[in-house]
């Protein structure tokens, strides 16, 4: 489903990716570990766009990103749109309650009403436990609850796939722990995604584990 | 290198060479006098060769009477009272009327000019031709200008009060131009100098003098109450100038002299100041009788302009603001640099300046280039001159504002929303700008408070708003003071509730981010 062909990418003298290739298929949950600096949220920006890469490509569902050349807008809004990502820092929107903030995509992104976007967004957020903090703003939330409306934000618009970066390293165990349960749930319901995690929890139940070390992809396979 | 050393054989010299005007101190002193050369043909103006103009030459033959160096101090004209009441000049020689009731605080000598008013309109405009067509029956009412705090204007005032649009103006030449322009203004009165100098005698031919000329008084020199002795020196000089011809002389230079002028010799004879009742002018009654409570509806509606031109430019200074503030941050470089230059240029340069450009220049600049249809389009109504001047002025700090509080928003917050496959924009629309907006919110009503002032620059662009209707009266001794307090007053308590507003918001902005 995503298929990244030796990428790669440097800053400054630094390589961050050497020609890492691997591909995700549907419904596979695979997790992305190695040590800090390896490269692993890089990789994750790749896939999205966020991050420019020097050479190689990134293709998902005919549509690719190429090294070198700037991606039409138009390909770059549908790839993101079937591609979720889950921050490390929430990045939740300050200014919106936790239900706008589920309702953020629905509305700007798929157009819909309010009022639609609004059934999009309560089951979310109450298949995430947070039904009793739609009204709430982000800064009366805890961490956990953050993510865990982050996590209902990127759900909204039905991405095919998820990339979690490093999604509890912010929290602490208890928080992290309410946060894994609810995306070990959506791995069972077959959710394609691609989760960076230092978190060994996680790492067991994968389909598939890459190792990442100085921008290299050093290993990938089921989980030991 | 040699440490510089504050004494020196080459500065004590100059000491030295300073010595003569001190040892010489009972030289007499100077004659300072003051006027305004702007605008100021043909009292007093500059041209290639130096200064001239009449009351140059007259001030000369004063100085040579009085054996005293005739000195040129350059005043702003509405001022030269105040500056010679402080005592930076000696003596005011500038087109200033004898008016009885100033005679308390400065008292005149006997009068060297007799002069009179003069009806000005373009040529080609047949609609007015006497004083009377002034009082236009049908339409709208005739916008006239008036030089602003000239006895004229009073005259003008009281003679024609509501049947006339009065629109006070500062200077002469641009009076000109804006009844050149056709449409802003429909009509000048100016004193017969100005009149006679510029349009008689073809400098601005495109205008013309109508109607005959309204008596209406004399030129005097002004003097601090205790300079008796100086003042008998200037009324036999004066004298001396009228019996000798040399008076005529100056006059018929600068074409002048006419029957008029003869009334001068009846005056010096008779004693000087006269009575309450004189032999004269078309003015009567030394006092306005103008209250504060007479004047209390234009007060208002002067504070209710103020407001106006406030809270209209506000909102548009927001939106350019935020529209540069955007492009300069995510926009290409080419927009980027000239934005740049937008808001530097705008922000180093007066608002004042900008404001006369807007007013004056472009007009006249798009009608020598594209002629007088284009010219329509760019002399707009001065109120909407005023709003654009102060949103295009406002619009460069706020852009700064407004890129300030985008720079505040973490990049998170942009990456969040494009991973959810919004469009750039659609992320700066909802996301980065709502946020950016709110983090402003206090130096953006600090911006207001500062605008609702600045809206006093209008004044000089013929709006009467506060400060403008200060201008108006500020002849008037008795109602000037209070006239003073109450606009000040007025000002205040609408600038500082907004202030209160301003500073409770900085404190909750403040008081929310510590809760996170």
């Amino acid at each position: 489903m995503i298929a990244v062909t030796n990428l790669q990418k440097s800053r400054g003298k630094q390589r961050v990716l050497d020609g890492v290739s691997l591909t995700i298929n549907r419904g596979e949950v695979a997790a992305v570990v190695g040590p800090s600096g390896g490269g692993k949220s890089t990789l994750l920006r790749c896939l999205n766009g966020l991050e420019r890469f020097e050479a190689g490509n990134v293709a998902m569902d005919g549509m690719t990103l190429e090294a070198g050349t700037k991606t039409p807008k138009a390909t770059l809004l549908a790839l993101r749109r079937k591609v979720g990502m889950v921050f490390q820092q929430f990045n939740l929107f300050p200014h919106m309650t936790a239900l706008e903030n589920v309702m953020a995509g629905p509305r700007y992104v798929l157009g819909q009403l309010r009022l639609e976007a609004e059934r999009t967004a309560l089951p979310l957020l109450q298949k995430v436990g947070l039904a009793d903090k739609a009204g709430s703003r982000p800064d009366r939330l805890s961490g956990g609850q953050q993510q865990r409306v982050a996590i209902a934000r990127a759900l909204a618009v039905k991405p095919a796939v998820i990339l979690f970066d490093e999604p509890t390293s912010a929290l602490d165990p208890e928080m992290a722990a309410e946060v894994m349960a609810v995306i070990l749930d959506l791995a069972k319901e077959g959710q394609t995604m691609v989760v960076v995690t230092h978190s060994p929890e996680f790492t067991k139940r994968a389909h598939t584990v890459h190792v990442l070390e100085r921008g290299r992809l050093v290993s990938s396979g089921p989980p030991r | 290198m040699q440490p510089p050393r504050w004494w020196s054989p080459r500065i004590g010299a100059l000491l030295l060479l300073t010595l003569p005007t001190i040892a010489w101190a009972d030289d007499p002193p100077p004659l300072r006098w003051g006027g305004d050369k702007a605008g100021g043909a043909p009292f007093i103006y500059e041209e290639a060769g130096g200064d001239v103009g009449f009351e140059l030459e007259l001030a000369k033959f004063l100085g040579q009477k009085l054996g005293r160096k005739p000195e040129f101090v350059q005043c702003d004209w509405n001022t030269i009272p105040e500056v010679l009441e402080r005592g930076n000049i000696d003596i005011a020689l500038n087109g200033l009327e004898f008016i009885p009731d100033r005679e308390q605080k400065l008292p005149s000598t006997i009068p060297y000019f007799v002069y009179s008013l003069r009806l000005i309109v373009k040529n080609g405009n047949d609609s007015i031709r006497s004083w009377e067509d002034l009082r236009n029956p049908k339409g709208a009412k005739y916008k006239v200008g008036v030089l602003a705090g000239s006895f004229s204007e009073r005259y003008i005032r009281e003679a024609f009060g509501k049947d006339i649009e009065l629109l006070p103006t500062k200077e002469v030449d641009e009076t000109f131009e804006l009844v050149e322009a056709g449409d802003r203004l429909d009509a000048t009165i100016q004193d017969s100098p100005t009149a006679i100098y510029y349009v008689q005698d073809g400098r601005r031919p495109k205008l013309k003098v109508v109607a005959a000329p309204i008596d209406a008084g004399y030129y005097v020199i002004l003097t601090r109450p205790n300079d008796g002795e100086l003042r008998l020196q200037l009324n036999a000089a004066l004298k001396e100038a009228l019996i000798s011809g040399e008076l005529e002389r100056i006059y018929r230079k600068y074409n002048l002299w006419d029957s008029s002028q003869e009334r001068l010799g009846y005056l010096h004879l008779r004693p000087w100041p006269p009575g309450a009742v004189v032999d004269s002018p078309a003015v009567e009654g030394p006092k306005s009788g103008i209250t504060l409570r007479s004047i209390a509806d234009k007060i208002a509606l002067a504070a209710w302009m103020t407001v106006k031109l406030a809270c209209c430019s506000m909102p548009l200074a927001i939106l350019i603001g935020i529209v540069v503030a955007v492009a300069r941050m995510y926009g290409p470089w080419p927009i980027k640099a000239v934005l740049t230059a937008y808001v530097e240029v705008l922000r180093g340069t007066p608002l004042l300046l900008q404001m006369y450009v807007w007013f004056f220049l472009v007009p006249s600049v798009v009608r020598y280039l594209g002629g007088d249809e284009l010219a329509q389009w760019f002399s707009a109504a001065p109120f909407y001159v005023g709003v654009f001047g102060l949103a295009i002025n406002y619009s460069a700090a706020e852009a700064e504002n407004y890129r300030a509080g985008l720079q505040a928003i973490p990049k998170g917050q942009m990456e969040a929303a494009l991973a959810l496959g919004m469009s750039p924009l659609t992320a700066i629309r909802r996301i980065v700008l709502p946020q950016a907006v709110r983090i402003v919110i206090p130096p953006v009503t600090n911006d207001f408070i500062a605008l609702f002032k600045d809206t006093s620059i209008c004044s000089m662009i013929l709006i009467t708003e506060l400060t403008g209707l200060y201008y108006q009266y500020k002849y008037d001794r008795d109602l000037v003071l209070q006239l003073a307090l109450t606009i000040g007053l007025i000002y205040l308590f609408i600038s500082f509730p907004l202030s209160i507003v301003a500073a409770r918001l900085e404190r909750h902005l403040a008081g929310g981010r510590d809760k996170s």
